[in-house]
């Protein structure tokens, strides 16, 4: 069931959390609001469970104005970054909890709700550990729980508070690789927050960018990495190096960028974007867009070599190129070498970093 | 011994901790005690049989852990909710308000017990005022109840607190999110929390309150029968030079409150048990 955000606003004291968000999210999807602590996503999210009252705007949910609604009515499943699932509990007991504390009339019968639960076990692969106490279980199996536990009570959409933010690497890749292949099969419209944009990139159907109470842009995956719309997002989805651009004579110049941002310089067009992989390198300048610069480290571990390398005014830049190259050119530590920018994304405006 | 000495532990010096834990409680607590079973047992098992089946000590013995319970349970309920105010609600003067549960502790009970006695007596504040609706606490069963809940109360909230403070917002939140009331959220997810610690609360509340004295002979008026507490009839004894007499009760309240004390730990090991062991 889709989800409206009108013109949400929330502010704690003279802090504002969210600055007049607007959102849609389709029925069925699975969305991230990505963004760095402090953007508003989470506020975001508890305010459409009902966590939280915003100071302006309206939620509705599957065309129905919620608003107003206490958390307990709203029947929106949440997940928390620390589980919060209840520790006197059985996991059994826990997942049943939301379907035991609903009035006698429209509370399942017992066997029924022993069904339901141990079908819900089953889909999180947790059927055997029925009986085990929240603290007898590993952190990915208590996320799992606490997922189940949101589902049984049937909600109308899925929330989920950085879910494998508390996990370590491995366990977090597995866990949302699964709950990509969990949604497809529920397809119940889930919204995830997270800080981190392979997450999102990896998860998501679309992307929400959010940074300092504001959306920044809503998209794909593909769209919000290869076309960013502002340089906040073009910074927060991957490793990027600044240079300055000017034009001279209708033409591009790319020089390096001294670390500063907007030195005054009138003829500066602004501030050229370039992803690691964007670059050409060489021996010899064989253009003159090529930028000389300095090996000062190596990172030859996985399928691309990280390079990091200093140019003549002292800025460092991240350069990844494939191995074969690598080999090619026989780079080694404390090299001379040249790099031509191949794809340069140019926001107008000077952006700090 | 050599092979216990093999053993080694991460942590050093169990050898000598509970070395020093043995002869410690050894000294403070057991062979004290140990004396006065001892003592006791001087007096034909016959005597000590009709010693303690005296009406008056049954009666003592009634009243002493009767309104001992009643005052545990009393601050069970009103010291978690003080806990509560404490811990979830900021107010001004809060500061003010948390170091006043600890002044029971710091008074000298008999202060304390004459305090209430001044308030409670049919000419007093709340006594006068309690008259008219038949109330009497000075010098009655209820004013023992009083006394006892007063020196009890920080028990109760100095163990709640701190688990109050280290439960979660987020379970409370999961609970609301689960379509559960306020009430359901309390009884089934915030009070099984905190039951072990409000049992551990009300077993040291309740062992406070049966080993108190100071406070209680003031507003019990003493009478033989009605309103005399174990502690205060060992007194009598000893002042009757009966130092036999007085060490047998004093085993029968021992021998009760160690039963009663094991029994409440028991309750709360149980209760934590379900949380499971961390």
């Amino acid at each position: 069931m889709s989800i409206v955000v009108n013109n949400i606003t929330k502010e704690f004291g003279n802090f504002v959390a969210l600055r007049d968000v607007s959102l849609e999210i389709p029925s069925g999807g699975l969305m991230a609001l990505l963004g760095p602590s402090g953007s508003g996503k989470t506020t975001l999210l508890r305010i459409i469970a009902g966590l939280e009252v915003p100071n302006a705007g309206s939620i509705v949910i599957d065309g129905e104005d919620i608003s107003t609604q206490s958390a307990r009515d709203r029947s929106v499943g949440f997940v928390f970054q620390h589980y919060a699932l209840f520790k006197h509990m059985s996991v059994f007991e826990n997942v049943a909890f939301g379907l035991r504390v609903r009035p006698r009339t429209t509370r399942p019968a017992k066997s029924e709700i022993q069904d339901r639960v141990m079908t819900l076990l089953k889909l999180v692969q947790l059927e055997h550990m029925a009986h085990r106490y929240p603290s007898q279980l590993s952190g990915g199996q208590r996320q799992r729980v606490a997922l189940s536990r949101a589902l049984a009570v049937e909600p109308k959409v899925l929330l989920l508070d950085e879910p494998f933010g508390a996990l370590d690497a491995k366990v977090r890749k597995e866990l949302r690789r699964w709950l990509r292949r969990l949604h497809d099969e529920l397809h119940v419209t889930s919204v995830f927050v997270t800080h981190d944009q392979e997450e999102a990139l990896e998860v998501a159907d679309q992307i929400v960018v959010m940074s300092q109470g504001r959306i920044e842009q809503v998209g794909s995956p593909e769209e919000v990495y290869h076309h960013p719309a502002t340089p906040f997002v073009y910074h927060f989805l991957g490793d990027v190096n600044l240079f300055h651009v000017r034009y001279e004579d209708g033409a591009m110049v790319v020089t390096e960028h001294n670390g500063h941002s907007g030195n005054g310089h009138a003829k500066d067009a602004g501030v050229g974007f370039v992803r690691p992989h964007g670059f050409e390198i060489t021996r010899l300048a064989e253009s003159d867009k090529a930028i000389p610069a300095r090996i000062v480290h190596i990172n030859a571990a996985g399928p691309y070599v990280k390079l990091e390398l200093a140019g003549e005014q002292g800025g460092l830049f991240q350069v990844s190129v494939t191995q074969e190259t690598y080999k090619g050119l026989a780079l080694k530590r404390s090299d001379d070498v040249f790099v031509t920018p191949r794809e340069v994304r140019v926001f107008e405006h000077d952006y700090a970093i | 011994m050599p092979l216990l000495m093999k053993r080694h532990s991460v942590l050093p010096g169990f050898g000598l901790a509970a070395g020093y834990t043995l002869l410690y409680l050894s000294l403070i607590v057991l062979i004290p005690l140990a004396a006065m079973a001892l003592r006791a047992a001087q007096m034909p098992l016959g005597d000590i049989w009709k010693l303690l089946t005296d009406p008056r000590v049954l009666a003592a013995c009634k009243l002493s852990f009767g309104a001992s319970f009643a005052a545990a349970f009393l601050n069970m309920i009103f010291g978690l909710l003080v806990a509560w105010v404490l811990v979830r609600y900021s107010f001004p003067g809060k500061r003010i308000v948390d170091a006043l549960v600890d002044l029971p502790f710091a008074l000298p009970t008999a202060v304390a017990g004459i305090a209430l006695t001044t308030l409670y007596a049919p000419n007093g504040w709340m006594g006068a005022a309690l008259k008219p609706l038949g109330i009497k606490v000075a010098y009655t069963p209820l004013g023992v109840v009083v006394a006892l809940t007063f020196i009890g109360l920080p028990f109760v909230v100095r163990t709640v607190q701190p688990v109050l403070e280290d439960l979660d917002r987020e379970i409370e939140e999961a609970a609301a999110s689960l379509g559960a009331t306020r009430f359901q959220t309390f009884t089934r997810v915030l009070l099984p929390a905190v039951l072990p610690a409000l049992l551990a609360g009300f077993g040291m509340a309740f062992a406070r309150a049966i080993g108190e004295y100071g406070s209680v002979v003031f507003i019990s008026g003493n009478m033989p029968m009605k309103t005399e507490i174990l502690p205060l009839l060992i007194m009598t004894k000893l002042e009757q030079y009966d130092y036999v007499g007085a060490t047998a009760i004093g085993v029968l309240m021992l021998v009760i409150s160690f039963g009663l004390l094991f029994v409440i730990n028991a309750l709360q090991r149980w209760s934590g048990a379900r949380a499971a062991a961390h």
